[in-house]
């Protein structure tokens, strides 16, 4: 999952000089990643991991590393 | 038709032409085109020479900031003139006059500035020192780049280390609204063009409220006004509330809609409908420098939804969020790159009036302003205390709101056409403005 994950978010979303030293811990919204960001991100993961993320569960704690992403879709996937 | 192609140093970009387009359409109100400008305040005068060498070192790397824009056959190129003029000003206030008065004079004397478009400079940076501080002004045409990019200038010039200022536009990107449009094939370009048409259509059923008077516009005039950390941070807190993590514009939006409306809730039409720009760039990016890139999106609320905040903002909020699922960010794309070869009348007819009614889209123009990235809160050993924006907007909606954050406060800049707006109504306007801000109305409020 993590590796789609980031691919999706430096390829399109947010620059850093370099990924690959960036960890699954590291603060997504400090490196950058915007309301607009968020949003996308939302609607790749729903239709890469065929989840549905509630609205309401749209919150910094969900979408700030790359380990809380992992842990907010693996509670929706079925 | 064979295009002169003397001194061409480059094409303008496809999403260059909408900002094009509006230059043209001000201009065509006897106004200064579309000139923006970002007024850094600083706490003293910046190290002079050290600034003149950053701007001549900004020259070299992008003769661009030079160029004359000049149409060839049906299309614009950035050309080299015969002659470098300057783009480096210092205004001096004279002794015994009011500071504050002479530092807004003369802003708004820059950002009026009626110059032809071939001869007025795409950038330049006007400093403005008075006895006890300092205002520094990089004001561009807004074909040569978006805000994003104004942004990049300006972290340029706050760069004290070399290796870092050489990572600016590096490496040198195209384009990237064309970049996107690649991703897509020909089928998906047409679908996502057509589901466009079909957003501004429905936009467009909606008569859009404009307060602006229906008189010819005479001066871009410049209203702004700073809170204080406190008010920004409860601000913050309410807009977290009630917008979540679609982020802080909309909340402004949806604040600003209402304090409109409680100027005149009488005003013909039937709703608030307002354009904002999203960045196609990768945040954090330092490249590209120049050129728009930028997609265009419209925040719209009917009127009957205005009276109550907490329909009004999940309004707003759903519509954000539909907009991003029915990727109607990108569906813009192709329809700003077809436009790019439509002539510019044309293209600023189709930009500002609604398809169904004829009569202005916009309500009013808004942006908030990301600041650049500093390392150290300066440019040149002078410390940057505050931030002030500026735009020409065409007439009528004839106001914009321009709003920023840094160092805790938020600045709210409101650029308004005089006569269509004057200085008491729009200081009547922010007193609504903040009480919307900080969810301190006091009822009952009038609302048609």
């Amino acid at each position: 999952m993590k590796p789609q994950l980031r691919e999706f978010i430096f390829e399109e979303l947010i620059f850093v000089a370099e990924a690959d030293s960036f960890s699954d811990d590291d603060n997504l919204l400090e490196a950058g990643l915007d309301s607009m960001g968020i949003m996308r991100l939302i609607m790749f993961i729903e239709e890469e991991f065929k989840v549905s993320l509630p609205d309401d569960e749209i919150d910094p704690d969900n979408v700030e590393s790359f380990n809380a992403l992992e842990k907010w879709i693996t509670q929706h996937k079925s | 038709m064979s295009v002169d192609k003397t001194g061409i140093l480059q094409a303008l970009n496809p999403s260059d032409y909408f900002t094009l387009a509006m230059d043209e359409e001000i201009r065509n109100e006897n106004m200064a085109g579309s000139l923006c400008g970002f007024a850094l305040e600083l706490d003293s005068c910046p190290n002079i020479a050290l600034l003149e060498a950053r701007i001549n070192e900004l020259k070299q790397r992008f003769p661009i900031i030079l160029a004359s824009l000049q149409q060839r056959g049906n299309r614009f190129y950035w050309c080299q003139r015969e002659k470098e003029e300057p783009i480096f000003f210092q205004t001096t206030c004279p002794e015994n006059t009011d500071v504050e008065f002479f530092i807004k004079n003369q802003l708004e004397t820059l950002i009026n500035q009626q110059q032809s478009r071939e001869d007025i400079a795409p950038l330049s940076f006007h400093l403005i020192t008075t006895e006890t501080n300092c205002v520094f002004l990089l004001r561009w045409l807004h074909p040569l780049c978006d805000a994003v990019g104004a942004n990049l200038i300006l972290q340029y010039l706050c760069t004290d280390e070399v290796e870092k200022r050489l990572a600016f536009d590096t490496p040198a990107s195209e384009p990237l609204l064309p970049l996107r449009l690649r991703k897509f094939n020909l089928w998906k370009k047409i679908k996502l063009f057509m589901k466009a048409k079909r957003y501004i259509q429905g936009l467009d059923e909606q008569k859009s409220i404009i307060h602006a008077a229906d008189k010819a516009p005479e001066k871009l005039r410049l209203a702004s006004y700073r809170l204080s950390v406190a008010q920004t941070a409860k601000i913050n807190k309410i807009a977290r509330k009630q917008v979540g993590l679609t982020g802080a514009s909309l909340y402004y939006i949806g604040c600003f809609m209402r304090a409109l409306e409680r100027m005149n809730p009488e005003q013909e039409g039937e709703a608030y409908c307002v354009p904002y720009a999203f960045n196609l760039r990768k945040q954090k990016a330092l490249t590209p420098l120049l050129g728009n890139h930028v997609g265009a999106l419209f925040a719209q609320a009917p009127r009957n939804l205005l009276a109550n905040r907490e329909q009004l903002f999940a309004h707003l909020k759903q519509q954000n969020m539909n907009v991003i699922r029915q990727q109607l960010d990108y569906a813009f794309l192709p329809v700003m790159w077809a436009a790019s070869y439509l002539p510019l009348k044309k293209h600023g007819e189709n930009l500002r009036l609604s398809y169904k009614h004829k009569t202005e889209r916009s309500s009013f123009w808004f942006s908030h302003v990301s600041l650049p990235e500093l390392a150290k809160q300066s440019i040149c050993d002078a410390e940057i205390t505050g931030f002030l924006h500026l735009c020409q907007v065409s007439s009528p909606p004839a106001i914009a709101l321009l709003s920023c954050e840094y160092q805790q406060q938020l600045t709210l800049s409101y650029n308004y056409v005089e006569p269509l707006f004057s200085r008491e109504w729009v200081e009547r306007l922010h007193e609504l403005m903040v009480q919307e801000l900080l969810d301190e109305v006091v009822e009952p409020v009038a609302f048609s």
